[in-house]
């Protein structure tokens, strides 16, 4: 273990176990917000779904009562950043992308969890915070370290996961044991099997997202990270147009080729229909996806998908992304947003949201048996999370703008043919440049 | 006065009150979720950023075209719908529901189901391709396609706006003038062209004017459609200023591009309304 390591592990152990034991027991820390409604921000995606079954359960244990305000993912930024700007505003708990968390800081719209967990009127004595995957806590929770969003000196809690992810890689074993096929082990198998696939089999080898904006830009990063590139260097600077940054992106461009037709247009909802579709082979995107694989009303190879590790490239590495809770600034009921928050990340509750079809964020519902024999994938994710980079992306403040304004529109116009990939990263070196200047990087 | 004072009152509050507040952001640097007292004023700053981008004009110019075709192909169709139909014809009710039920769906909703049959795999219009032995397209991964696209969903769901116009004008047509043309030997086209035609062309005007402003404002469906992609060949220019002003998190850059739609929209609105104003001749 190097010292970054060791400084990392410490203050996420050190943290995670003061805070359980911070306060005394609470005899009764729902009575005073009974009868209170908590509102909570929350986007379409299966994982929130699998929540709200649970929240009348919360609602009799508690006697807090919960609304949901649903919004499609790409939408919920815009709403939320309106109403935490309100001097009052109308959420309690709200779920955030990984992506925003330095940026709901910046601005100051979002509580730091410390004081919380220290309330001992709040705070469950048996919340095991160690338990969580410390992988998931660091990426989604923690803001002010290094780089602004790693584990370290200086960080704090200002969220948790919940709707956290990894990457994995989804194939379908029937056509590979057809075709006496094994999963890649490494970029170099990955991308002969990609025309292997296309042409033995007749239908896209690997689906993918692809559509202009963050989605192209996820599908990119799947490649880069492993391949040995990163989007700045340690000094902030561009490096996303060296060697690796455009093998990722001429891999991509690989992935179009062979894939279902119409890649370059993909949003996540595309590629993950293609593969439940039975139109690719393979679909490399994260653990969330597990749930409706093996859902029969959605699905038409249930019963015939294996996983494996994200194939090593220069190096083994897997994404950490995903979804998180936070409580706003402006809440009007804080503290309520807060049990309510406890309760849905314990571990009973946890492993209650898996069972439902939602995703794990505690190393307890990862192992353990009940949840196991129903998705036996998460052998292989528990493997891939020994190698989840939680520095995956740049989660500055100005990446979202980057990710979307600049990179997102230059890596679809390689997709298309506009550019070479060469052309495209080196033409949006200037933009992203630009971009951190302007946000204050001495670049 | 007295009597139209307060209506002018309420209509230039609700009207003038968010231009003046556009120009006024337009001046400061200010970021969504940040508080106002935090905004910095930087005069001409934001104008300067705006129009020194060269994807901003990139956006004016697929605009301009989106306009251009969407407006032009509506109010054909829109027109020749219009004349086909205002006969009284068996079951000519149900066509008219038929006609105009795209208007009234959600734009969102209008997004996302041209999204399901412009898909590559699964969708409609590639099923109906391979039907009759043309090979399917991947509509939204080309940037000319996805520009046809984004332009067949608008002319889809404004037709029928131009429609509903068009009868209700044709419908108000003294029928003793067409009665009168026929007498004087004027064939159907004639009786179109040089009777029908220039009687409503006040309501042509406007409507051209209402599907101009409309072209420039569309958001959702493109949004849902491409997100202004593939690249940026469909990011028109309503998309550019809510990428600038959500995304970019630059209020004031977002609001001097607004101030240029404005202009523009202003620019060819006076173009229409100088083939026939109503509000022009009026008795004092």
């Amino acid at each position: 273990m190097n010292r970054r390591d060791f400084t990392k592990a410490s203050s996420i152990t050190v943290f995670g176990a003061g805070l359980p034991f911070s306060g005394a027991q609470a005899q009764n820390r729902y009575a005073k917000y009974a009868g209170k409604t908590v509102v909570v921000s929350v986007p379409a995606h299966p994982h929130y779904d699998a929540m709200q079954k649970l929240l009348p359960d919360f609602t009799k244990e508690t006697g807090i009562k919960v609304e949901i305000d649903k919004i499609a993912i790409g939408r919920m930024k815009d709403k939320q950043l309106l109403e935490m700007a309100k001097p009052s505003g109308d959420y309690d708990l709200g779920c955030y992308i990984v992506m925003w968390k330095s940026e709901y800081v910046s601005k100051n719209l979002i509580h730091p969890l410390e004081p919380f967990f220290a309330n001992p009127a709040l705070a469950d004595p048996a919340y095991d915070m160690k338990d969580i995957v410390p992988i998931y806590l660091e990426n989604l929770g923690l803001v002010g370290g290094p780089k602004g969003y790693l584990a370290g000196p200086g960080a704090k809690l200002y969220g948790l996961p919940y709707g956290a992810e990894t990457s994995v890689l989804a194939y379908r074993r029937d056509i590979f044991a057809k075709h006496n096929l094994k999963p890649p082990e490494n970029y170099d198998e990955f991308g002969k099997l990609l025309r292997i696939l296309k042409d033995k089999e007749g239908i896209g080898a690997l689906t993918s997202r692809g559509q202009a904006g963050h989605q192209v830009v996820h599908a990119w990063l799947l490649h880069l990270n492993p391949l040995g590139g990163s989007v700045f260097d340690d000094q902030w600077k561009a490096r996303f147009n060296d060697k690796a940054g455009v093998d990722a992106l001429k891999f991509l461009q690989e992935v179009v080729a062979t894939g279902p037709a119409g890649i370059a247009g993909y949003g996540q909802g595309e590629a993950n229909t293609a593969f439940l579709q039975g139109q690719a082979a393979m679909y490399l995107d994260s653990t969330s996806f597990a749930g409706v694989v093996n859902d029969p009303s959605r699905s038409k190879v249930v019963g015939n998908v294996s996983w494996a590790l994200h194939p090593k490239g220069t190096r083994r590495a897997s994404q950490s992304g995903g979804l998180g809770l936070a409580i706003p600034k402006n809440a009007k009921n804080p503290e309520a947003g807060f049990l309510l928050m406890q309760w849905l990340t314990s571990k009973a509750q946890d492993k209650a949201v898996t069972m439902a079809g939602g995703a794990p964020m505690r190393n307890s519902t990862l192992r353990d048996v009940d949840a196991v024999r129903k998705y036996p994938e998460f052998i292989t994710f528990v493997e891939a999370l020994k190698y989840s980079n939680p520095d995956w992306r740049p989660i500055i403040p100005v990446w979202d703008k980057i990710n979307i304004q600049a990179l997102g529109v230059g890596l679809s116009e390689a997709l298309t043919g506009k550019k070479t990939a060469e052309q495209a990263l080196n033409d949006l070196v200037p933009q992203v440049t630009a971009i951190m200047r302007e946000s204050g990087y001495k670049v | 006065m007295l009597y139209l004072g307060p209506a002018v009152l309420v209509m230039a509050a609700a009207c003038l009150y968010p231009v003046v507040v556009a120009f006024q952001l337009a001046g400061y640097d200010w970021a969504l979720g940040t508080p106002w007292d935090s905004a910095r004023w930087v005069g001409a700053q934001n104008f300067v950023s705006a129009f020194t981008n060269p994807r901003m004009w990139s956006s004016l110019l697929t605009t301009l075209l989106f306009a251009a075709v969407c407006v032009s192909a509506e109010m054909v169709l829109g027109i020749a719908l219009a004349l086909a139909l205002e006969h009284p014809v068996r079951g000519m009710a149900f066509f008219r529901t038929l006609f105009i039920l795209p208007m009234m769906i959600a734009p969102i909703a209008v997004g996302l189901a041209w999204r399901y049959m412009f898909d590559a795999q699964f969708g409609l219009i590639n099923a109906v391709l391979k039907a009759v032995g043309l090979s399917p397209q991947t509509w939204l991964a080309d940037p000319t396609l996805a520009f046809i696209a984004i332009v067949v969903a608008d002319i889809w769901q404004w037709t029928p706006f131009v429609f509903i116009m068009m009868i209700a004008a044709l419908a108000g047509i003294d029928g003793s003038v067409i009665e009168a043309a026929r007498i004087d030997g004027a064939r159907w086209w004639q009786q179109t062209m040089r009777v029908k035609l220039p009687m409503v062309m006040h309501v042509i005007a406007i409507t051209l004017m209402m599907r101009l402003i409309d072209a420039f404002r569309v958001l959702e469906v493109v949004y849902v459609l491409t997100f202004g992609g593939p690249g940026d060949s469909t990011e028109i220019l309503s998309l550019h200023i809510y990428k600038t002003a959500f995304i970019g998190q630059q209020l004031g850059v977002a609001a001097a591009v607004s101030v240029l739609l404005l202009v523009v929209v202003a620019a060819l609105s006076w173009g229409a309304l100088r083939l026939s104003n109503p509000m022009k001749g009026e008795p004092p």
